[in-house]
């Protein structure tokens, strides 16, 4: 019996408690955010992540949430600027030998770590070392094997040289954060607690790491580039993004990305949350695209391959997908930007065009309007993995392939089973993927013919001789105009090859609390966090922390 | 059908299931659209006369999408629910029949398979199979046979030694016969009673696996994928949560209902 | 038994397509097969299932789970220091007591909830009250949980602000007294564990209130009456007691179940517990971890189930007497 009061003692007690919190609300007056603020230091901004970083060390982790947060962290030699261009990050400026083999970084000077130790070339060379050597566990080592030799002639200069010329060399510089040598020198990279407590020399710092829960920084005071205006960056790990949307609409978080369907039906919707949340849009760094597995019937036909691309209706997948928060593209750059060539255009959309292509392949229409070819018909599934989008991608594309009598099943998997049952082993019609418009225009690794092997990323199987040899120039060419014009070539070889539909390239959208101040908007070609250190949080918008005693 | 009058509760979820039931079937005639039309020119319309329940966010009609889902829905409870049984009852009479090793041995595979959390073991083994509606109701029916398998074997046990039982089995009637004709016909009521009840959950662990988007997959509807969809817009598109969270509660009430009720009613201590 | 439980588990383990070397992470353009290769040889994926399995026990027997693959090396079960006196937690010692905590406090509610209406439909039999409360604690179970969460969220957390919508604690709470503390926590749990506990409750309310009707019917409760007892001492002393002894069986068995079920509710919440852990590590591929909570989740069942047995060895007074003599 005693027991029994006990349980209901503790229920009291939480619904006595829930009671008390609900008379205990104080509400603060009505704070307008759209005031001018003077620019000022301190507050902190708090950020929702889905995912835990499984490892501050980037070259080691490579989760999203990592680099977020190791991004802020620590830096690279250089940087990219808010215009994409490259800039100094640790190092204050580079040289490229004549024959375009050697680069020399030249750091600056009084560099420190957030310990206070200094830091050097010998950090840069460690650096070096530990991500070429085998025993570290990093996916990222090969482009930095292709260094013949690293040196570090004094404290201030670090000198790399290529086997032959490399053009992305100074893209794969901007990526590779340099770790401290003192603390890890003795350290193995690959099981160290340099993992859950890294020493930087960037804006942040650790300060405290809540497993599961929250991941705090605060500013480096130490750091060469000053401190960052905003004291502290607070990002809690909340899985479920209704959770987070209902976080931000109640004022607990100030920063996340949205879908579509909250950029533009939820938020027009509602003016109070207009009134303090504002929205940005920046073009995002990657593509979707529906590719065609080409060592497999019918799909090694280009007819059939260019017939789908005109079935395939761009601007509507936009429109419903993306409620019109996207770009077509026909080129994997980047719209706008130099490697992106202005005179393509994509496919489009011409079912009777289609028809037309699929009649000269070899397909004809039976009694029940289906396309068939020496009597099977023209029927495929498309796969793609768990990603609201995609998978919308694929449901709209299915009912515009169908229209002209083709059959098509959706199938959505899983990541890891996605990559290891059918994209290793080639076992897929079609799928519906994404992948990165990066800075540096080399896309060697996905479509030259020799990168088809099983975990290599040409898993289409595309080859094309004269792309191959594009690719294999663009990637010696320093010239950057020459270069401009190889990748326009390449670029028009793809389209008309046709091994992939391009679909879209998605805008990223964020929603920001306007308690933060300082974001450029519209976002700049780097994208709204390029200046995160600037932004700042005027004293009277701050939100009421429980402070110390 | 007295019996079913006398408890109310009962008969509403007789009612329930049964309503649920017909809508699921005639679907392809009441349903206004095919399911899987897309139209990006009324894309979360709410509700109105043309769309009875709104639209979703590629302007598909939910009130089709719902009536096409209870079929999938219901597909999956009976299916699994179906695997469960077989396996529980095949299991149970083996144990419950003839005792000694054999029921020690399938007893301790039980406590096994029921000390295990049960939604880790199937969202492992989904997860890991890629999720498609067949495997959701074979991994459901595989993780859910233990309860029927004890029942049947508690049955067995007091019946072996009813006379008649004992009877058939002197005169020679090989151990098959013995099973189906006397030992299971007379322990059906529980058997019964906790298939219904396991329709509920199957129904449930669904919705929960669509959740975390390991449940039935696109284009396909269920009410587990459309309710986690409706989700992300709780505050805005509700319809597109509502309908789909009523059904479940609606239709697993029923369920619960329905099963408790039989309980009562087939129970025979309460037929005086 | 054990030993059955980790056959289980690691037959299941091995119906998965791919390791931990296929996550996202590995997908990237610039990653080369060879360091997966690599990858697979240091965790022994290459060696056939059999010898993975024996490697495996000889380490369990020593309590030894091995190391996360994909959160780097964090030790699965018990914190690690290295040889710089650095500790790393383990990953089931941070969310183990989460999960427990959340589903402790869910089945005292559970249990003192339900005997409670169980007992109110027993001596209201078929009344209205019986009707209505059969049909409440169905709705609760049957409503989807998520669903549900996501609504009370809404209203407890953005239109009123009553509570905070997810996670453990409020910001800054490290400077709050240890009272503070404690009430920022369970602030922070009155919605994971309403939602949790709620599922639970038609089970055990049906079963106090079926046990009470039984044992309302027995002899000694009839002897009891025509010995002039009061009613509500008969119920609530003779009656009850004897009702709530076979629930204690029933905390063991339930220990499973809400373990599984706290992973819905703990994505929601944001609640960095067990089932988290655990749909993260499954997507991930993260076998050790897969293992380790498979493992200890059977084994804090087998505790349940042994501890209930002695409660009711000890709550039982014909066991007891049995135990004596």
């Amino acid at each position: 019996m005693k027991k029994k009061f006990l349980l209901l003692n503790l229920t009291t007690i939480l619904i006595s408690s829930l009671f008390v919190i609900s008379c205990s609300k104080e509400y603060s007056e009505v704070i307008d955010y759209n005031k001018e603020y003077k620019i000022i230091s301190g507050g902190s901004l708090i950020n929702a992540m889905a995912g835990e970083p499984s490892n501050l060390i980037a070259m080691i982790a490579g989760d999203s949430a990592s680099s977020q947060i190791a991004g802020n962290i620590f830096n690279s030699l250089i940087k990219y600027d808010e215009n994409l261009n490259y800039a100094p990050d640790l190092a204050e400026s580079w040289e490229i030998s004549k024959n375009q083999k050697t680069i020399t970084f030249k750091l600056k000077k009084g560099l420190k770590w957030a310990d206070d130790r200094p830091l050097t070339s010998s950090d840069v060379l460690f650096t070096w070392k530990l991500i070429t050597n085998p025993d570290t566990r990093t996916p990222y080592a090969s482009d930095y094997q292709l260094v013949k030799k690293a040196s570090a002639p004094d404290p201030l200069t670090f000198r790399i040289t290529y086997e032959s010329s490399y053009a992305p060399a100074l893209d794969t510089w901007t990526s590779l954060h340099i770790l401290p040598k003192h603390i890890l020198k003795n350290e193995d990279i690959n099981n160290t607690f340099f993992s859950r407590k890294p020493v930087g020399s960037s804006y942040y710092k650790l300060k405290e790491w809540i497993s599961g829960q929250q991941v705090t920084l605060e500013a480096n005071e130490k750091s060469i580039s000053g401190a960052p205006l905003i004291k502290k960056l607070i990002s809690r790990i909340i899985p479920d993004t209704s959770s987070q949307f209902l976080e931000l609409t109640a004022d607990n978080i100030d920063l996340m990305n949205i879908n579509p369907i909250q950029y533009q039906r939820v938020f027009p919707a509602r003016t109070d949350l207009q009134e303090k949340i504002e929205l940005y849009k920046e073009l995002g760094n990657g593509y979707t695209y529906l590719g065609f597995n080409l060592k497999k019937e019918p799909f090694n036909d280009i007819k059939v391959r260019q017939a789908l691309n005109y079935a395939i209706d761009k601007d509507e997948v936009i429109k419903g997908v993306l409620l019109g928060l996207g770009e077509p593209i026909s080129s994997p750059y980047k719209p706008g930007t130099r490697w992106n060539n202005p005179n393509l255009n994509p496919y489009p959309y011409k079912p009777s065009r289609a028809l037309k292509l699929l009649k000269e392949a070899g397909f004809k229409k039976n009694d029940n309007g289906q396309l068939m070819r020496d009597g099977k018909p023209l029927k495929f599934e498309i796969i793609t993995n768990q990603n609201k989008q995609r998978e919308m991608t694929a449901v709209v594309i299915q009912k515009r392939l169908q229209e002209i009598g083709v059959e098509v099943s959706i199938r959505v998997i899983e990541w890891a089973s996605f990559v290891n049952r059918f994209i290793k082993t080639g076992d897929f019609d079609v799928v519906v993927l994404g992948w990165g418009l990066s800075l540096d225009p080399d896309q060697y690794n996905i479509w030259h013919s020799s990168q088809q092997g099983p975990g290599q990323f040409n898993f289409l199987g595309y080859s094309n001789k004269n792309v191959d040899r594009l690719l294999e120039l663009g990637r010696k060419e320093l010239n950057i105009s020459k270069r401009e014009k190889i990748y326009h070539k390449f670029s028009k070889y793809l389209l008309e090859d046709s091994p992939i539909v391009y679909l879209y390239a998605g805008y990223g959208l964020s929603a920001v609390h306007k308690r933060v101040k300082g974001i450029k908007n519209p976002a700049p070609p780097a994208g709204i966090y390029h200046n995160n250190y600037d932004w700042f949080i005027p004293n009277p918008l701050r939100r009421n922390e429980i402070s110390a005693r | 059908m007295r019996i079913f009058l006398k408890n109310p509760l009962a008969l509403s979820g007789l009612i329930i299931i049964l309503t649920i039931l017909i809508l699921a079937l005639v679907a392809p005639i009441i349903a206004p659209y095919d399911p899987n039309f897309i139209d990006i020119n009324s894309i979360l319309f709410p509700p109105s006369i043309n769309h009875l329940m709104g639209t979703d966010g590629l302007g598909r009609d939910v009130f089709s999408r719902m009536l096409y889902g209870a079929q999938i829905s219901l597909l999956v409870g009976f299916v699994a629910v179906g695997i469960a049984t077989f396996i529980g009852v095949i299991l149970g009479s083996l144990a419950g029949f003839y005792r000694g090793w054999v029921d020690s041995l399938i007893m301790r595979f039980v406590d096994i398979m029921l000390s295990i959390p049960t939604f880790f073991l199937i969202l492992a083994v989904i997860a890991f199979l890629t999720p498609s509606i067949w495997n959701i109701m074979i991994v459901i029916g595989l993780t859910s046979w233990m309860g029927v398998t004890r029942l049947v074997r508690a049955e067995f046990f007091s019946l072996r030694q009813r006379e008649y039982v004992l009877a058939s089995e002197t005169m020679g009637s090989n151990h098959f016969s013995i099973i189906t004709k006397h030992l299971l016909p007379n322990s059906l009521t529980p058997i019964i009673v906790s298939s219904v009840l396991g329709i509920a959950s199957a129904v449930l662990v669904e919705s929960g696996l669509s959740f975390l988007g390991l449940g039935v997959q696109a284009p396909t509807a269920s009410w587990g994928n459309i309710l986690t969809d409706g989700k992300e817009y709780i505050q805005f598109a509700w319809w597109l949560s509502l309908f789909p969270g009523l059904a479940i509660l609606i239709t697993v009430l029923g369920y619960n209902l329905l099963g408790e009720g039989l309980r009562d009613i087939l129970d025979p201590k309460n037929k005086n | 038994m054990l030993i059955g439980i980790s056959l289980v588990s690691f037959f299941i383990m091995h119906l998965a397509p791919g390791d931990v070397t296929s996550t996202e992470a590995s997908f990237n353009p610039r990653a080369s097969e060879e360091s997966r290769q690599k990858l697979r040889e240091l965790y022994n994926l290459d060696k056939p299932v059999i010898i993975q399995y024996g490697l495996w026990l000889k380490r369990i027997v020593q309590l030894d789970f091995g190391n996360s693959f994909a959160s780097h090396q964090k030790p699965v079960l018990w914190e690690q220091k290295d040889k710089s006196g650095n500790i790393t937690k383990g990953l089931i010692q941070e969310s183990l007591p989460i999960t427990l905590m959340i589903n402790l406090i869910g089945i005292c509610i559970i249990f003192s909830i339900s005997i409670f209406l169980g007992t109110l439909s027993a001596i209201r039999q078929n009344s209205w009250v019986d009707r209505s409360i059969t049909l409440l604690v169905f709705i609760g179970f049957a409503i989807p949980g998520f669903w549900l969460a996501l609504l009370l969220m809404y209203w407890t957390g953005v239109s009123n602000q009553w509570l905070p919508i997810s996670g453990l604690h409020s910001l800054g709470y490290q400077n709050l007294s240890n009272f503070g503390q404690f009430i920022d926590l369970l602030k922070h749990l009155i919605l994971p564990v309403s939602i949790s506990s709620l599922s639970g409750l038609a089970g055990i309310s049906l079963y106090v209130r079926n046990g009470m009707l039984d044992i309302l019917h027995q002899d000694f409760i009839t002897t009891a009456r025509s010995k002039g007892l009061k009613e509500t001492k008969i119920v609530f002393i003779h009656a009850l007691k004897n009702a709530i002894l076979p629930l204690i069986t029933i905390v063991g068995l339930s220990i499973p179940g809400l373990i599984g079920g706290s992973v819905i509710a703990e994505s929601i919440f944001a609640i960095p517990g067990m089932g988290k852990l655990f749909y993260d590590s499954v997507l991930m591929r993260d076998f050790p971890v897969i293992m380790g909570i498979l493992t200890i989740g059977s084994f804090l069942t087998l505790i349940g189930n042994l501890l209930a047995d002695i409660g009711y060895a000890w709550a039982d007074p014909r066991v007891r007497k049995g135990l004596v003599k």
